[in-house]
């Protein structure tokens, strides 16, 4: 038998080190620690920041066959379809150039009504584009992984968006990437404004699992129609007001409810989209808010004894 | 170790190569996201599948510490709860190093029916916490997932043990 075919090293016979049940019970108890410290008090951020700096590069490989094929993509793009592409850009240009050239005016006439009205100047923010690197592998929660974070100067509860409205919220920032939980997901919600009548509301993602969102706590006899667009109200501190959000598609009012089930379209695409906007979030620029007074209950009569 | 009557005689397993067939099925398991498949219930765990080959063939070197901490790598890349892959590597791999004195002595497809129950417990233990934490119940696509990586064992042990059953004396006539 050639030498080469066994290990030169044989197996210890006595020193085998922890038993498997050993194991087990140690690394079983550390995970379940580590699972109450990550649910209960979010206290794994670090651990976790390790690891995605430490996955960093398997993901950034994992990314390439994407970005080649859309390399190729764009290579074998044939010409008419970037003439139709470049004819369109020009419409909505000239559509959107008459807007913007309104807009300095607007912006300084609304200045000047301001400052005579002493109001504070609207908050202005900033922003920058970050990239989709791909959708959380749970099916029922609405996240994406963006390729921008801490050295970007992302924030937790930054606001995402893309072109046509609010997307999402940043819930989770690490050195190189950022995760953002989106406006459809069951356990975010955004305070919105109804653009027609100028109403308040809370708009929830929808818990049916479809890419919806439910506009919750409004009265069964409240003015809303379908088509009604909902902006953000910038109430929260966190989005910039006025930013369109969703659109109403159904409302569903039934007799045993006081409250009218209505159901919104994101106007943000939510899936397969490439690039998002990941803006400053406006709490930054925002005075602290004011304590709240904590009102002392009168009810003493039982201390008495 | 006493093998079976028959069976050809192993090279000794490569560290690095062990090293490199488990990243490269975490690889994988990112590729499954970043690609189209995004979040189906359906994808098989890679990894899983990989790792569970190793602490059957090699005992001594992968065992559950391995296990847990590339469970902690796949819950931060696939943002779930931090330890919940962790969990069910750790008892997958216990369960591994039960059986891996037996099951080298079937034939491989027999082997890959007697991992099937491993992955789905594995899988079970995810889906519990997953539902007890989140509240979130996954679809029967789900169920395909131990199926599609007990089918994978076969492909895998071929894959993985290729570099082992190479010549231990490589000559002119026989050079791998």
């Amino acid at each position: 038998m050639p030498l080469g075919t066994l290990d030169r090293t044989p197996p210890p016979f006595f020193k085998q080190g922890a038993t498997p049940l050993h194991k087990l019970i140690f690394f079983s108890c550390l995970s379940v620690l580590i699972m109450f410290c990550d649910v209960r008090w979010q206290l794994t951020q670090p651990l976790r920041s390790l690891f995605s700096l430490g996955l960093a590069p398997i993901q950034w490989m994992a990314q390439q066959p994407g970005v080649i094929a859309l390399r190729l993509e764009d290579f074998f793009q044939d010409n008419g379809q970037a003439q139709k592409e470049t004819a369109l850009a020009k419409k909505q240009l000239l559509a959107q150039s008459l807007q913007a050239s309104q807009a300095d005016q607007l912006q300084l006439e609304n200045k000047q009504l301001r400052s005579l009205l002493e109001l504070k100047d609207r908050v202005q923010t900033t922003g920058q584009v970050a990239q989709v690197i791909y959708d959380a592998a749970d099916p029922f929660t609405r996240r994406v992984i963006l390729d921008k974070g801490a050295i970007n100067g992302i924030h937790v509860s930054s606001p995402v968006m893309d072109e046509s409205g609010i997307v999402g919220q940043v819930t989770r920032v690490y050195p190189l990437i950022s995760e953002a939980t989106l406006i459809i997901d069951k356990n975010h919600s955004i305070p919105v404004l109804n653009n027609r009548t100028g109403a308040r509301g809370v708009a929830f993602g929808e818990s049916g699992g479809a890419p919806l969102l439910e506009l919750r706590y409004m009265a069964a006899n409240a003015d809303i129609q379908e088509n009604d667009v909902l902006s953000t109200s910038g109430v929260d501190g966190v989005y910039p007001p006025g930013v369109p959000v969703a659109k109403v598609i159904k409302i569903e009012k039934s007799a045993d409810s006081m409250f009218a089930r209505i159901l919104c379209e994101p106007l943000g695409r939510a899936q397969g989209v490439r690039h998002l906007m990941v803006l400053e979030p406006v709490g930054i620029d925002l005075p602290a808010r004011p304590e709240i007074e904590v009102v002392k209950t009168l009810s003493r009569s039982g201390g008495r004894r | 170790m006493i093998m079976p009557r028959g069976q050809q005689l192993l090279l000794p397993a490569k560290p690095l190569f062990i090293v490199l067939s488990l990243f490269t099925a975490l690889l994988l398991n990112m590729l499954e996201n970043v690609g189209l498949l995004g979040n189906a219930a359906w994808m098989p765990d890679f990894l899983a599948v990989v790792l569970l080959f190793w602490s059957v063939h090699q005992p001594q070197r992968v065992g559950i510490g391995w296990a847990f901490i590339l469970g902690l790598a796949c819950d931060v890349h696939q943002v779930s709860f931090l330890g919940q892959h962790a969990l069910a590597y750790t008892v997958q791999g216990f369960l591994a190093t039960l059986i891996h004195r037996r099951l080298l002595w079937f034939s491989v497809p027999s082997q890959a029916l007697q991992v099937l129950p491993l992955f789905a417990i594995s899988h079970a233990i995810s889906m519990v916490l997953r539902m007890s934490l989140s509240g979130s119940l996954m679809g029967w696509p789900m169920l395909f997932a131990p199926l599609i990586e007990a089918c994978l064992w076969p492909i895998v042990s071929v894959i993985l043990l290729a570099p082992q059953r190479r010549a231990p004396d490589p000559d002119e006539n026989r050079p791998l």
